[in-house]
C-alpha cells in the first residue's frame, strides 16, 4: 500500500474540515480525490503531506507514518499544488533545477532530470524566459515540472488544471497518464469529473470532509438507480406530456428545464426508442435530442442530493 | 547549496533598488563629508584684540614700550577720547577692551609706588581677561626689575623687561588640524554610512525573505526533503553574504575618500566598528524580512527604521545636541553605540588600554544585539513553519 490514512479528523475551530476519512492507495494507481469546492480535498491533500496538524488519525505512506520530519518519505514524493509555486526571479530552467535540486544533488544528473522534466510538459522552448512572461497553461506546466522533475514515486496534484486552456489541460492529462505509465503512483484532486474519469483508474467521492464512495467509474455508476438520461427540445412545453412521460415504462423521473425535457431511465434500459414513439403518435412538435449515459455528477446528485458544482 | 544560490538570483533581480541606495549614500557622503566642518574644533591660533589705547600721561619710555608691546596682540583703534565715543564703541565692539593711563603713573609706578591702570571692558569676555593677562604681565615683570634693582635707568629696564617677554612657549598639538579634520570628516562618513548600510540590508533580506514566506512556495519548500536546519543555514550565509558584500563596497569607497589615514590605527577601528554594526543591522534586517509580507510595506519599513535609528542616535544631529531622553530611547538601537563609537574614535588622542575598553565595550553591545535579535528571529521562523 503506496497511502493507508485511517481515520482521519481535522477541524478549522468549529467546522469539521475531515471528519473519520478513510482513503487506501495502491501502488500504480491513479486515484482521483472527486469532490464540490469545500469537501476536503485540500486539506486531505496538505494533512498528507504533512502541511497542516490533525486531531485523530493516522498517515502511512510506503509503510512508515508520515511526519513533518520525514524526510526520507517526502524524498519520493511530488507535489503539483493547486497554485503555481514558482519564483518570478528564476528562468524555467532555474525553477526547475531549483525544485529538482532540493531532492536530487548530483549536479550532472540534475541536468538531465531537468531537460527531461522540460521535454516532458513541452517547455524546451522556454528554458530561459521568466515565469511573468509565460501564459497560464505554460506557467501550470511549470509547475508540474518542478514538481516531477526528480522522478518521484508518488506524485500528487492537487487540482492542475484550474484555469487552464483546453490545448493545456489535455497536454497535463496526457502527461500525468504517462507518468503513471512510467511506474508513478498518482493522486489527483479535481471537481472537474469529466477529467477524473477520463485518467483515473479509481476514484474516490468527498463530500462534507467524507470518503462517500469508492471504485472505478463503472462501479460507481452501478451503485444508482438511474441509467441513461435523454433531454429532448420541445416546442410547446405542456404539464400534459410530463405526466404522460412519467407514466412510461422504466422511467425514473422527468422534468422541464425551460424548454428542455429531462427523462431518466432506470439502471440498464433504454428510453430511447419509446419516448420518440410517443412524441410522433401524439404529434408533438420537438427539436435537439440527446442520450447519454449516468455521469459522476449524476452519482454524486443521487448519493448527496446536490450536484458536483453547486 | 539550492537556497544560497536563489537568495542571491533574487537580489540580482533587486539589484537596481540597492544600487540606487548605495549611489546615493556615496554621493552624499562625499558632498556632506567633505563640506563638513566642526565648528568647536580648531588648531591654535593667536588673535588680536581691538582695544583704545588713552595715554593721559606724558609720553615715557615706559608707557611707550607698553604700547610697543601690545601692538604685536592689539589691533589699536583711533577713537574720540570722549566718554559716550568710547562707550558707543564697546556697546557695538568696535573695540572691546580701553586702557586709560592716568596722569602722573609713569612716576609713580617707577617710584614703587601703587597706582593703576584704568580699564573698561566688555564683561565676562575673553578678550578682556586676555588683555588683563597682557598688561598684568607687562607691569609685573617691570615692577619685579624695580623693586629689585634700584639703580637701573628706564632704559635698562625696557631692555631687560623686552628680553623677558620676547619669551615664548612653543606650542604643539598633538593631532594636526589637516588629521582632525579627516578624522571629523571620517566619523561622519562612518555614522553616515549606517543609515545607508541598514536601508540596503533591509530592503535586500526583506526582498529575499519575502520571497521565500510566499504562502505557495513555503508550503512546496516545506513538502520537500529540505531540513528547517539547513534551509535557516543556507538563508543565514546567503545574508552574511550580502551583507559582507555590502560592506565592502562602502568601506572601499572609505579608503578612496581618505586613502593612507584608514591605515591608521583610528582608521582600522571606524572599519572595525563598523564590520561590529552590520551583525545587529542584519539581524534586525532578517527580523524585518520575516515579518512584513507585502513590497509596500518593505521600503516603508526599511525608510522608518533606518532613518528613525540615525536621527535618534545622532547620525544627522550630532549625539551632544539631542536630549537626554532621545538619547536613552536610542540607547536601545545598536545605531546610538555604533555613532557614539565612531565619535569617541574620532576624539579619541591616544590609543591606550584606557581608550580603547570603552569602544569594545560599546562594540560588545552591537554584538549582544545582533545575538538577542537573531535569537528571536529564529523562534518565529520555527513558530511560522509549524503546522496550522
Amino acid at each position: 500500500m503506496v497511502i493507508s490514512v485511517k481515520n482521519l479528523t481535522k477541524r478549522y475551530g468549529d467546522l469539521v474540515a475531515l471528519d473519520h476519512f478513510n482513503l487506501e492507495v495502491g501502488e500504480g494507481e491513479i486515484l482521483g480525490l472527486l469532490g464540490p469546492n469545500g469537501s476536503g480535498k485540500t486539506t486531505a491533500i496538505n494533512c498528507i503531506l504533512s502541511l497542516l496538524k490533525y486531531e485523530k488519525g493516522s498517515i502511512d505512506i510506503y509503510g512508515k507514518p508520515m511526519a513533518p520530519e520525514a524526510y526520507d518519505l517526502k524524498r519520493k514524493i511530488g507535489i503539483i499544488m493547486q497554485n503555481v509555486a514558482v519564483f518570478e526571479e528564476l528562468t524555467v530552467y532555474e525553477n526547475i533545477d531549483y525544485f529538482c535540486g532540493l531532492y536530487i544533488s548530483d549536479k550532472n544528473k540534475r541536468r538531465s532530470l531537468v531537460i527531461e522534466a522540460m521535454d516532458f510538459v513541452g517547455l524546451n522552448d522556454y528554458g530561459k524566459f521568466y515565469p511573468k512572461k509565460l501564459s497560464g497553461g505554460l506557467l501550470r506546466r511549470l509547475n508540474i515540472a518542478c514538481g516531477i522533475a526528480h522522478k518521484p514515486d508518488l506524485i500528487i496534484l492537487d487540482e492542475p488544471t484550474v484555469a487552464v486552456d483546453p490545448q493545456s489541460r489535455n497536454n497535463i492529462l496526457e502527461g500525468i497518464q504517462r507518468l503513471n505509465r512510467e511506474g508513478a503512483t498518482v493522486i489527483y484532486t479535481s471537481h472537474y469529473m469529466e477529467e477524473v474519469e477520463q485518467i483515473c483508474t479509481r476514484i474516490a467521492i468527498m463530500d462534507k470532509g467524507k470518503i462517500i464512495a469508492t471504485g472505478n467509474k463503472e462501479e460507481l455508476k452501478a451503485m444508482i438507480n438511474s441509467g441513461e438520461k435523454i433531454t429532448v427540445e420541445i416546442y410547446n412545453p405542456e404539464n400534459r406530456i410530463l405526466t404522460d412521460v412519467k407514466n412510461l415504462p422504466h422511467i425514473v423521473s422527468a422534468f422541464f428545464h425551460d424548454s428542455f425535457l429531462t427523462v431518466k431511465s432506470e439502471r440498464d434500459k433504454n428510453n430511447l426508442m419509446v419516448l420518440i414513439d410517443y412524441l410522433k403518435t401524439r404529434q408533438i412538435a420537438f427539436g435537439k435530442i440527446y442520450s447519454e449515459p449516468p455521469t459522476l455528477n449524476d452519482v454524486f446528485l443521487e448519493i448527496t442530493g446536490k450536484e458536483l458544482r453547486d | 547549496m539550492q537556497v544560497y544560490k536563489v537568495y542571491f538570483k533574487i537580489i540580482k533581480s533587486n539589484i537596481i533598488q540597492l544600487m540606487i541606495y548605495v549611489f546615493v549614500f556615496l554621493f552624499l557622503a562625499v558632498i556632506l563629508s567633505s563640506t563638513y566642518s566642526d565648528p568647536i574644533k580648531t588648531d591654535f591660533t593667536s588673535a588680536k584684540v581691538n582695544i583704545a589705547f588713552i595715554n593721559e600721561d606724558e609720553d615715557s619710555i615706559l608707557l611707550n614700550n607698553l604700547k610697543d608691546y601690545l601692538e604685536s596682540h592689539v589691533n589699536f583703534i583711533a577713537l574720540p577720547h570722549n566718554e559716550k565715543s568710547l562707550q558707543d564703541a564697546l556697546f557695538f565692539r568696535q573695540i572691546e577692551y580701553i586702557v586709560r593711563i592716568p596722569k602722573g603713573f609713569t612716576k609713580s609706578f617707577l617710584k614703587s609706588e601703587k597706582v593703576s591702570v584704568n580699564i573698561t571692558k566688555v564683561p565676562e569676555s575673553t578678550s578682556g581677561i586676555y588683555m588683563d593677562t597682557l598688561i598684568n604681565k607687562y607691569l609685573n615683570t617691570a615692577r619685579i626689575y624695580i623693586e629689585s634693582e634700584n639703580d637701573m635707568t628706564e632704559k635698562e629696564l625696557i631692555e631687560n623687561m623686552n628680553t623677558d617677554l620676547s619669551e615664548s612657549a612653543e606650542i604643539v598639538m598633538l593631532n594636526s588640524a589637516v588629521e582632525n579634520d579627516t578624522y571629523e570628516k571620517c566619523a561622519y562618513y562612518y555614522n553616515y554610512l549606517s543609515y545607508s548600510l541598514f536601508a540596503i540590508l533591509i530592503l535586500g533580506v526583506s526582498a529575499v525573505m519575502m520571497v521565500f514566506h510566499n504562502k505557495d512556495l513555503k508550503k512546496r519548500n516545506n513538502c520537500s526533503p529540505l531540513k528547517l536546519k539547513c534551509m535557516n543555514f543556507q538563508m543565514i550565509l546567503g545574508n552574511f553574504s550580502f551583507t559582507m558584500v555590502t560592506w565592502i563596497l562602502m568601506i572601499a569607497s572609505s579608503f578612496i575618500l581618505y586613502g593612507s589615514f584608514m591605515f591608521t590605527s583610528k582608521g582600522l577601528l571606524f572599519i572595525m566598528n563598523s564590520f561590529v554594526f552590520t551583525l545587529p543591522a542584519l539581524s534586525i534586517s532578517y527580523l524585518i524580512g520575516n515579518l512584513i509580507k507585502s513590497k509596500n510595506a518593505m521600503s516603508a519599513v526599511s525608510n522608518v527604521v533606518s532613518l528613525g535609528t540615525c536621527f535618534i542616535s545622532g547620525v544627522f544631529v550630532p549625539q551632544a545636541h539631542l536630549g537626554d531622553t532621545v538619547l536613552k530611547l536610542a540607547s536601545f538601537t545598536p545605531t546610538y553605540w555604533y555613532v557614539k563609537t565612531n565619535n569617541a574614535i574620532a576624539d579619541s588622542i591616544i590609543l591606550n588600554t584606557d581608550t580603547l575598553m570603552p569602544l569594545f565595550y560599546n562594540m560588545l553591545i552591537m554584538v549582544g544585539f545582533a545575538v538577542a535579535v537573531l535569537v528571536v528571529t529564529l523562534v518565529i521562523i520555527k513558530q511560522k513553519r509549524g503546522l496550522a
